[in-house]
């Protein structure tokens, strides 16, 4: 793979390609003190290899549409081989991105994309996606790439063993592909310190996509655009869950263990950390039928908590002590009652006191509201995600509606917190990758 | 006197009381401790150590503990810890200061003796002029507390200062004088002097974690110190700013670092929270009488102990070894990309 582009990579490491090598990280670091100039960049993808930053941009070329057969096929086969079961035993988070990559899902989105004025690419996208949540960035590049634009995607260098298999399976997947992917895309890492890469990558893109926290987007916006682009940003946000009591108290016991799984994969899959991650559930009803429920709901998500296995280790067991002892302090929490170091419970003393930030992997506050209306009067602009159990879907776009002016993007059954959808956080990314021409005759 | 008297029995039959008093006392004086007692449910009678509530030493870097009015506050100790965290915040009043001053000198007059040392400091003299004092620089300007004729091995430029030295082993190096630095500063500086400190009682502190990645043990570091200086008498110690003025001081024979009397360490599986047998490494819960101003009696810290015996040293009580820091807890979260971790 290495040498079939000997082309490209020739003419950049023919000069001083073995020093260039070897310095690539001191370079790289260095960077700031360059202006642009001279700042590496380890290249994952297409193929290993270091090159200064200018040459990379002039490396990513070649033309694409909308929907491109080209890109269809690539995607589908990288789909393919991330379903594999091998993989799909060893990281199973790579199932649902094969999910996501299915033919039929990506000729889905093309098809949604049609209209009256000619859709066209973008251009060139920068997308700097979160360290720590390795198969996000997948999602946010495939979706550009679908749309037919040139992407170079930051990896942080310290990303895990998931983006390895990620970076490897698409190098895999590359054989079989038209040589337009390889010459348009492009996988990099470089150490954040390198402020002249990300000057050079901002000053040189058509949008730039930045995942991640409130702080890494002030970070970010610190490097210009040129005039016509733009940002496209995700910073923080936090989730909650919905649930009717009644409904969880009339549920066959079968639906009530379906649900509890389906919220322990919401929220032990990345540590209840990830956005869409509800960290409080408000219950919906009398007060009776909510504590009845509550604490059924409880010994569920025990259960299904010990029986896969998920702990925590003992960092995350004080991290839970310390941020819930803090809820305690503040008033904020009448009572904390935990269940073993994996599952701990806050009974919050007024519902208009959800905690916001992260508290450690399954730490769950719980309030208690008469009716859905009520969210209206707590919900933040920062709040992305809605997990719900028994509501009706009038009921919930009721909801969507009286919620809309400061927050909420989603509601999705609980067990699909996590699902990625084209639509995200409140942005429909395969619009945002294009540009609409009118052409009136 | 030594405030190393107590075997474990006797020491656990007194402070349990007074531990137990303490817990009331701060639950009716501080809001936000009776508000984290509620809501755990945490209620008398607890009848063992184990058994009294304690808070998560982090709690002082997040929250403002306090069990006496403001105007009461008489020094607010702060000390910053890992970068990039909040600094603990202990407010003393008259008495608690008092007792935490008095205490510490009886625990440090058990090796130092009565009277005030002559003092050799393992540092420079800037550590404790900058205005922005470092955690290093208030320890060192701590101990100088128990020391006279101040003399500092580095100067201004952080290079060995030999006539300093030379000057002070002339007019103090026969008679018992105190050496104090931090344990990481005294591997890389004391060693090299090529001086006779044979007559030295060595007090260091600050933990373990550069000199482990030397592969450089507290054998090792005794050893080395007893075969190239002649230093035998030293004394690591372990403490901390949330519960100031309770050191625990290690033994005559290096065998451990032993609880004073006023106070005493569990140390707590982190799976089940019960006490750890003897011999199985934990988190260490220390426990001291001195903190009668804030609700810092029982708390536990983020470090990682092992009990290694009890009442079969030179001192009576447990014996204990601090094992290292408790790695901070990280999220697969989706924030901070490049802020963080990136």
């Amino acid at each position: 793979m290495r040498d079939t582009s000997g082309a490209d990579t020739g003419a950049t490491g023919a000069g001083d390609g073995t020093s260039q090598a070897r310095g690539g990280t001191s370079q790289a670091r260095g960077g700031a003190s360059q202006a642009g100039g001279g700042a590496v960049v380890r290249v994952r993808f297409p193929w290993e290899e270091r090159v200064p930053v200018e040459v990379l941009l002039g490396q990513v070329r070649g033309r694409l549409e909308v929907g491109d057969r080209r890109v269809r096929e690539f995607l589908a086969e990288f789909g393919r081989r991330l379903l594999r079961p091998t993989l799909a035993r060893r990281h199973p988070e790579l199932g649902s991105l094969g999910f996501f990559l299915r033919p039929s899902e990506l000729a889905r989105t093309i098809e949604g994309m049609a209209g009256e004025h000619v859709r066209v690419p973008r251009g060139l996208i920068f997308h700097i996606p979160p360290a720590n949540v390795d198969t996000v960035f997948v999602y946010s590049w495939a979706l550009s790439a679908l749309m037919g634009n040139r992407n170079v995607v930051r990896l942080s260098p310290r990303s895990g063993a998931v983006a390895e298999a990620i970076v490897e399976t698409l190098q895999e997947a590359l054989r079989e592909a038209d040589p337009v992917v390889g010459q348009t895309q492009r996988i990099i890492s470089y150490e954040r310190e390198a402020e002249a890469v990300t000057t050079a990558l901002s000053a040189a893109c058509d949008l730039r996509v930045v995942w991640g926290g409130d702080r890494t987007v002030q970070d970010v916006r610190r490097y210009p655009l040129p005039p016509h682009a733009r940002d496209l940003v995700f910073p923080d946000r936090s989730s909650f869950a919905v649930i009717r009591a009644a409904a969880w108290l009339c549920a066959p016991r079968a639906t009530r263990v379906s649900v509890a799984e389906g919220f322990v994969n919401d929220t032990y899959w990345f540590d209840q950390a990830a956005c869409s991650s509800p960290r409080t559930v408000f219950w919906v009803g009398a007060e009776v039928d909510c504590d009845a429920a509550r604490a059924d709901f409880i010994d569920h998500v025990s259960r299904v908590v010990t029986a896969r296995g998920w702990g925590v280790d003992a960092a995350m067991a004080v991290e839970k002590r310390v941020s819930t002892y803090g809820l305690a302090a503040e008033g904020v929490a009448q009572s904390v009652e935990f269940r073993g170091n994996a599952l701990a419970n806050v009974t919050l003393a007024a519902a208009d006191q959800a905690p916001r930030r992260w508290l450690g992997a399954g730490t769950f506050a719980h309030a208690r509201l008469g009716s859905p209306a009520e969210l209206a009067g707590l919900v933040e602009r920062r709040d992305q995600t809605m997990t719900h159990y028994g509501f009706g879907r009038p009921e919930l776009e009721e909801l969507a509606r009286a919620l809309a002016g400061p927050g909420v993007d989603r509601m999705v059954p609980v067990g699909s917190a996590l699902s990625f959808h084209r639509v995200w956080d409140g942005v429909d990314l395969p619009a945002e990758f294009t540009r609409l021409v009118t052409v009136v005759r | 006197m030594s405030v190393f008297t107590m075997d474990e029995a006797e020491r656990e039959a007194v402070l349990v009381p007074e531990l137990a008093a303490l817990t009331e006392r701060h639950r009716a004086t501080c809001r936000p401790y009776r508000r984290i007692l509620d809501a755990i449910g945490a209620v008398p009678p607890y009848e063992r150590l184990m058994d009294l509530p304690w808070l998560p030493v982090r709690l002082f870097k997040t929250h403002e503990l306090r069990s006496v009015p403001q105007e009461q506050v008489f020094r607010v100790l702060t000390s910053s810890g890992t970068t990039g965290q909040q600094p603990s915040q202990v407010y003393l009043d008259r008495e608690a200061a008092a007792a935490q001053t008095r205490m510490l000198a009886a625990t440090l007059r058990v090796v130092l003796g009565e009277r005030r040392l002559p003092m050799l400091v393992v540092d420079s003299r800037s550590v404790v002029r900058d205005p922005t004092l470092s955690a290093r620089g208030a320890g060192v300007l701590g101990m100088m507390n128990f020391g006279r004729d101040h003399t500092f091995v580095l100067d201004e430029q952080g290079r060995v200062d030999a006539e300093a030295v030379k000057g002070f082993l002339e007019r103090h190096g026969s008679r018992r004088f105190l050496i104090f630095g931090f344990t990481f500063m005294v591997w890389l500086w004391l060693r090299d002097l090529g001086a006779d400190l044979s007559q030295g009682v060595l007090i260091h502190s600050g933990g373990w974690k550069r000199l482990a990645e030397q592969a450089v043990d507290n054998a090792e570091f005794r050893r080395r110190l007893a075969a190239e200086c002649g230093l035998t008498r030293v004394h690591n110690f372990y403490g901390m700013v949330e519960q100031i003025g309770t050191i625990f001081l290690e033994g005559p024979h290096g065998d451990g670092l032993y609880c004073p009397d006023f106070a005493n360490v569990v140390i707590r599986d982190p799976e089940t929270w019960q006490e750890a047998p003897n011999g199985v490494p934990g988190l260490i819960e220390v426990v001291s009488t001195l903190p009668t101003s804030y609700p810092g009696h029982v708390l536990l810290t983020e470090d990682l102990g092992v009990v290694r015996g009890v009442d079969d040293g030179a001192w009576p009580g447990k014996r204990f070894e601090v094992l290292g820091r408790l790695p901070r807890a990280e999220a697969r979260g989706c924030s901070d990309t490049m802020g963080q971790v990136g």
